[in-house]
């Protein structure tokens, strides 16, 4: 059965490019249809009861944050809820794919990727407002994965030099990190000593390090601002010496041929006996090399028959949305780690490669699933469950959490909105940067919380200011009853059950004057599980 | 008469009013309401694990002007050594009182490291690992943290005052995050509530009214972990007092000495005494490129009574069997004196202390040769130290996490508790 499916959706490619057409949703089945039945296929392998399908609060609050990184306002809310359209959640997608926000909450997801919350050569690549300018626009303007990832590794264009800025002067933190990110390998093992269970050797991880060794970040200060270029010599290897443990002091290596990873060496000119580097001079660039090595490997990493590339990056954007790689841990592709549904890893690659590596594509289809669309509740505890059969469950980052309380507060109406940024300050990022283990797994910490008990950063969201959201309840003259519901749909963007707008009202009503009370209720909800994950 | 409680069990009136309870050894134990299900206040004290107190020399204190002294030689510097109680073991002449608790003290002589400036050595001497390999180690404290720590309680797990380590949790976590106190006991940002107390339990309780909505039909993990830590910040706010010494200070500074690394000090002894497993005290500054000896002479006239006031008072409360106390900083200095009366950093031979928490105290470990420019036996590496401060605390210095796919280690391979000091 699945080498017929394969063989039809490879024919349906093959038509679809000869025809010139998007294969989105020509032929037997669209893309979005697929996983449906594959994920469905894996749970009746394993008797697996799956959730239903998410009540429409649910969809639409996690579907806002996934896209835009904010939630719904509470009248975008209402109007989704009471939508009787059939189809309002396919437009609700199309909407959300076509906001201007959509571009940068990519960016952000993908220069966490990039760059981590604790990036090398940190003292440069820690405020990268450049670097974020060019993301977005590559986003914004639907510029092709596979292109966007050949500008990173040549990093030519202004802004995304950064990425590489990262790992001057260290092409083994380059290899290591391109390798992960986007050929989805753990090489990192492999840098001391043979893997100890994969198949790469250090031959392997010094081959690729052949790629990077000639690569030079040009500085350059024009006043307070210093400016990189990333420029490459026309000489330079890698010198091997064997496993780490048998280094002594003064072992020189031998120089390694750059080899692609899993393929062959690099062709390559020899080098002409008389060749001389240039002197390098201040203020002056370094000329472009006869032969570039930096161009041969991102002409290989994001080539349509690179055995990595669309399989990784594909694994990751499901990851993004459902929480899990089909290969997990995303980035670490290797035999004793099987894809958990081999054939739908396969079609999602193939299509994505076919559909020109356009992510927002591949994004439409899997946000349209039914198996995107589950609900978050179920019995199984997983965060994020292992067939997908139930919602997985995310932190929010601190930069969906600063656009979120923005959001959910009206901020924007106080005129206040110059004095507190739109992207997490050090105070936010300290609070909720990384709240990850080792593992993956989430912890909440000390810090967090005593930032949202006495900060006074939180507290300016949820004290009444003149236009905000508790302003707009104090000075509501309807029933309390009413008011607690209009909370719940702008905070929580779905309706108050009767227990809870019996307790509210009651808090609220438990004082005189009800000022500190709607206070307090607002950042009850805002510091609440519901509010702080996506789920 | 309660046939399951002695006499000095039964809890003082005023540490019951406190909130706190304090048992027969002097032990003030968290979570009041635990006592309730224990037959006696000293089992609960003998159930906690064994804590640590750091004492850490910022900028890499003198090995030969304090515990390795080399009087006569070219490298010996202008000090004198005086005889302490233990024979056979002489420390400076401007560290007395240290000298007098000598039979408790472990000195190894014999240090040997390999990250010789301020960030790595720090990040170094704090993880056992090199910084340069950019794997995000947890501090010596988080991992005392995790391991002997108890999240349930009302104080954090890890608190540090002053200069101390560069790492964090690390791989641990946030969960085991350093807790900073400033140098005066005052705590560190966001820990004053702006609700008055009974607006700040009227909020509490509504917010855990809606946790337990929520958690009706959505039981994932990191739900339970996010209300776990907000519960454990308001315990935390609400035991604020434990970190209120000024009504010991007056009567304790007689013994620690009138300072800010004294105050820290008694600070780390009562919060060992309330079960916190891992405090940090920073003393500046040892990173005496000039002026050596005046800086060290007036670091140590703070040291000196700090340093053993604080093993005496854990011992005559029954503490010091089962808290740590080190002292280290992050390099040595060397024997040989620049042109500006100066040492500069040294890592091929230093000295650490160790003292408490089942090291067998009285003893030298490990030797210099005559000018202490190299070891002449037994030398220690960073991962050997901390192999034997974690098997002194009970923690297995091999455990294993993972960091990514990459697994971990709390120690480097090799590394091997020092036996002599176990005992």
């Amino acid at each position: 059965m699945p080498r017929v499916r394969r063989l039809t959706i490879a024919t349906v490619v093959l038509a679809a490019l000869l025809c010139g057409a998007s294969p989105a949703r020509a032929g037997d089945e669209s893309l979005r249809q697929l996983i449906d039945s594959e994920v469905k296929a894996g749970w009746a392998k394993k008797s697996i009861a799956p959730a239903p399908k998410s009540a429409d609060s649910e969809f639409l609050r996690r579907v806002y944050l996934d896209l835009v990184g904010t939630i719904p306002t509470h009248d975008e809310t209402v109007a989704f809820l009471a939508d009787k359209e059939p189809k309002k959640r396919e437009q609700l997608i199309d909407k959300l794919l076509a906001d201007p926000r959509f571009a940068r909450q990519q960016a952000n997801v993908w220069d966490l990727v990039l760059f981590g919350r604790n990036p090398g050569n940190i003292d440069a690549t820690r405020k990268r407002d450049g670097f974020k300018v060019w993301l977005t626009k590559q986003f914004a303007e639907g510029v092709g994965y596979d292109k966007l990832v050949r500008e990173l590794l040549q990093g030519e264009q202004a802004g995304s030099e950064l990425f590489q800025v990262q790992f001057r002067n260290q092409p083994e933190e380059a290899t290591i990190a391109i390798s992960r990110i986007f050929l989805g390998t753990q090489l990192g093992c492999a840098k001391c000593h043979d893997h100890p269970y994969d198949k790469w050797t250090q031959r392997d991880f010094y081959g690729m390090a052949g790629f990077f060794v000639r690569i030079v970040i040009e500085e350059a200060t024009a006043g307070n601002v210093k400016t990189y270029t990333v420029a490459e010599k026309a000489s330079g290897e890698v010198l091997f010496s064997g496993a780490a443990k048998d280094q002594k002091p003064g072992k020189k290596g031998d120089p390694v041929k750059p080899r692609f990873l899993g393929g062959n060496d690099l062709d390559e000119p020899p080098t002409p006996k008389d060749a001389k580097e240039p002197t390098p001079k201040a203020g002056v660039k370094l000329p472009k090399p006869p032969f570039s090595r930096k161009q041969k490997l991102a002409d290989w990493v994001t080539a349509t028959e690179n055995p990595f590339f669309a399989k990784a990056v594909a694994n990751r954007v499901w990851a993004q949305f459902m929480g899990r790689g089909i290969v997990h841990p995303v980035d670490d592709f290797q035999a004793e780690n099987k894809p958990s549904h081999p054939e739908l890893l396969n079609a999602l690659a193939e299509r994505l490669t076919a559909n020109k590596f356009d992510l927002k594509w591949l994004i439409r289809e899997i946000v349209n699933s039914e198996a995107y669309q589950l609900a978050g509740t179920g019995s199984v505890t997983d965060t994020l469950p292992k067939h997908f059969e139930r919602a997985r469950v995310r932190p929010l980052t601190a930069e969906e959490i600063v656009l979120t309380l923005r959001t959910a507060t009206s901020y924007e109406s106080t005129g206040k909105s110059d004095d507190q940024s739109m992207s997490p300050n050090e105070y936010f990022m300290r609070a909720f940067g990384e709240p990850m283990n080792g593992m993956g797994d989430f912890q909440g910490s000390l810090s967090e919380h005593l930032f949202w008990n006495n900060a006074e950063q939180i507290r300016v969201f949820a004290r009444r200011k003149k236009g905000n959201l508790t302003d707009q309840l104090l000075a509501a003259t309807d029933p309390w009853e009413k008011r607690v519901e209009r909370l719940y749909l702008t905070v929580l963007n779905r309706p108050a059950k009767p227990t809870e707008v019996a307790k509210f009202v009651e808090f609220i009503k438990s004082d005189a004057k009800p000022d500190g009370r709607v206070e307090d209720a607002v950042w009850v909800l805002l510091t609440s599980s519901e509010f702080r994950f996506n789920h | 008469m309660n046939p399951f409680c002695r006499t000095g069990d039964h809890l003082s009136r005023r540490a019951f009013l406190k909130g706190a309870a304090v048992s027969g050894g002097g032990l003030v134990l968290p979570n009041w309401g635990g006592l309730a299900h224990a037959k006696t206040a000293a089992e609960i004290a003998s159930k906690a694990k064994k804590r640590c107190i750091l004492l850490w020399m910022n900028g890499g204190a003198s090995q030969i002007d304090t515990f390795d002294m080399k009087p006569g030689r070219p490298t010996g510097g202008p000090f004198r050594p005086i005889q302490s109680k233990v024979t056979g073991l002489q420390v400076c002449e401007y560290l007395p009182k240290v000298a007098a608790v000598a039979d408790k003290l472990a000195v190894i002589r014999s240090m040997q490291t390999h990250s010789p400036d301020h960030p790595d050595g720090i990040y170094h001497m704090h993880t056992c690992y090199k910084m340069s390999e950019r794997t995000p180690h947890p501090e010596l404290g988080a991992v005392i943290a995790k391991y002997n720590g108890d999240l349930g309680s009302d104080l954090p797990t890890f608190v540090r005052m002053g200069s101390c380590g560069n790492a964090g949790a690390g791989y641990l976590g946030p969960a085991h995050e350093p807790f900073s106190l400033g140098r005066d006991g005052k705590l560190g940002s966001f820990s004053t509530p702006y609700l008055a107390d009974d607006a700040e339990k009227k909020r509490a309780d509504l917010f855990r009214f809606v946790e337990s909505e929520f958690a009706v039909d959505h039981k994932a993990e990191p739900f339970a972990s996010h209300r776990t830590a907000k519960e454990r910040a308001w315990r935390l706010l609400r035991a604020k007092a434990v970190f209120d010494i000024s009504k010991e200070w007056p009567t304790a500074k007689e013994r620690y000495g009138d300072s800010d690394f004294g105050r820290g000090c008694l600070m780390a002894r009562k919060l060992v005494e309330a079960g916190v497993p891992f405090v940090e005290v920073g003393q500046e500054n040892y990173d005496s490129h000039a002026d050596n000896f005046v800086c060290h002479k007036a670091n140590m006239q703070l040291l000196d009574p700090a340093y053993s006031g604080l093993l005496t008072d854990l011992s005559e409360r029954g503490l010091l069997k089962d808290t740590l106390v080190i002292w280290m900083g992050e390099v040595g200095r060397t024997p040989g004196i620049n042109n500006r009366a100066g040492r500069d950093h040294f890592i091929r031979a230093w000295t650490t202390v160790l003292a408490g928490g089942g090291i067998v105290g009285g003893q030298v470990y490990g030797a210099t040769d005559a000018d202490g420019k190299d070891v002449k036996e037994n030398p220690v590496s960073e991962g050997d130290l901390f192999a034997t401060i974690y098997k002194a605390l009970g923690i297995n210095h091999r455990a294993k996490h993972l960091t990514g796919v990459r697994p971990v280690w709390l120690t480097p391979e090799g590394s091997q508790p020092v036996k002599e000091l176990l005992g």
